[in-house]
């Protein structure tokens, strides 16, 4: 009986809503993050080997695959930083009534694209 | 461990198709999991057709109508009717809630249910909940007291009183312990939203005196710190309590050493 009883069907069928996107995301902005920290701590040690080396980075970088890979690892961030902000509110204790917690996810959402083009444009700016 | 898909026996098959027999203009569309522990067949998704225009209100009125009038095979829990009673919890159109409370008309298109998610089926919308009792029962859900108190009554003041509200309501139904992934995930080890909302309630009770014991007994990674705040418990809770709020509570306690 034990293992003949099935298991009821679970994230397949759950409805998803606007917190469980929110924390899912901040999951995978989190995996992303530390992979591309460790790639730009690569990158950096690269200028060891030389101005070549570097050059090779900078045209990839400067390309429009590039760009776009900039552009998402500017926006993990963002929804990072922002979503943890939510998180730091929420383990002081406030922010857990439903509408609040959609209200901030919402915010996480929308502020961390905003945030992604600010970051661009004072890139391209000042940079 | 995160296993995202069904094993092989659970997986859901279409199931049998039962039209409409009684000339109703107004049909909704009921898709109902059905599992039978006396054949070797794999879980199904069954589609009745309801004659909406004599059917009460609630989602639990479409499932008597279907099993008084339609197929007697169906097998689900219910008893009061009246949210009191926490027996019909299942998931409706994605989402866990009491049938007993949760109108029909909340839900768009073809209504879907389930039983509650991740639990092992016993047969069509019955889940097992045999895990979940014991997690509840490991938290020693009773007042602790070493006191004079046998003879006398313990008071509490109007305040200390209040402290139990949002928490004593809870009714048991399991809605939010199986709509939290991480239980899903981790449903051996991590006491989930149901018992960490009971054991908050023990831990605020100025009557209780196992106030220290009890909190470092759920202070533990798996016990306590595999909630990450996803909500699912609070948007699911069909009495409007907030387990969330009182896993945070807990933590807070925690770590401000506030015991």
């Amino acid at each position: 009986m034990e293992n003949k009883s099935p298991l009821s069907p679970h994230i397949q069928i759950y409805r998803w809503h606007i917190s469980s996107l929110v924390s899912i995301t901040h999951r995978i902005t989190g995996i992303i993050n530390i992979v591309v920290i460790t790639l730009i701590c690569l990158w950096a040690s690269l200028l060891l080997l030389g101005e070549s080396k570097y050059e090779t980075i900078n045209l990839l970088l400067n390309s429009s695959i590039g760009k776009f890979i900039i552009l998402a690892i500017t926006w993990s961030f963002s929804f990072q930083v922002l979503s943890e902000i939510r998180h730091l509110i929420m383990d002081f204790g406030y922010g857990f009534e439903i509408k609040t917690t959609k209200i901030t996810g919402l915010i996480v959402i929308f502020g961390s694209l905003i945030l992604t083009v600010v970051f661009y444009l004072i890139g391209k700016i000042f940079f | 461990m995160v296993q995202i898909n069904l094993p092989k026996n659970s997986q859901v098959k279409k199931g049998k198709y039962y039209k409409d027999k009684t000339d109703s203009k107004n049909l909704r569309k009921v898709n109902i999991y059905r599992w039978d522990p006396s054949t070797e067949e794999n879980p199904r998704i069954d589609t009745y057709e309801v004659d909406m225009d004599n059917c009460p209100s609630k989602v639990l009125d479409i499932l008597n109508k279907i099993k008084n009038e339609i197929d007697p095979t169906i097998a689900y829990r219910r008893s009061c009717a009246h949210g009191v009673c926490g027996s019909c919890a299942m998931n409706m159109g994605g989402k866990n809630g009491l049938a007993c409370t949760t109108p029909h008309a909340e839900i768009d298109g073809d209504i879907d249910i389930y039983p509650l998610p991740h639990l092992k089926v016993k047969k069509d919308l019955i889940g097992d909940l045999d895990g979940l009792y014991k997690q509840y029962q490991s938290i020693e859900p009773w007042l602790k007291s070493n006191s004079n108190s046998e003879t006398q009554e313990i008071l509490q003041s109007k305040e200390e009183r209040a402290k139990l509200d949002g928490a004593y309501e809870c009714i048991m139904c399991a809605c939010c312990s199986t709509s939290c992934p991480s239980y899903w995930w981790n449903g051996d080890k991590y006491l989930g939203p149901a018992v960490l909302l009971q054991a908050y309630r023990w831990i605020v009770d100025s009557r209780d005196e196992e106030r220290q014991a009890r909190l470092k007994k759920v202070a533990d990674e798996l016990k306590l710190y595999r909630c990450h705040t996803i909500l699912n418990c609070t948007s699911a809770c069909p009495k409007g309590l907030n387990p969330a709020k009182a896993i945070a509570e807990i933590k807070k306690m925690l770590a401000t050493a506030n015991i």
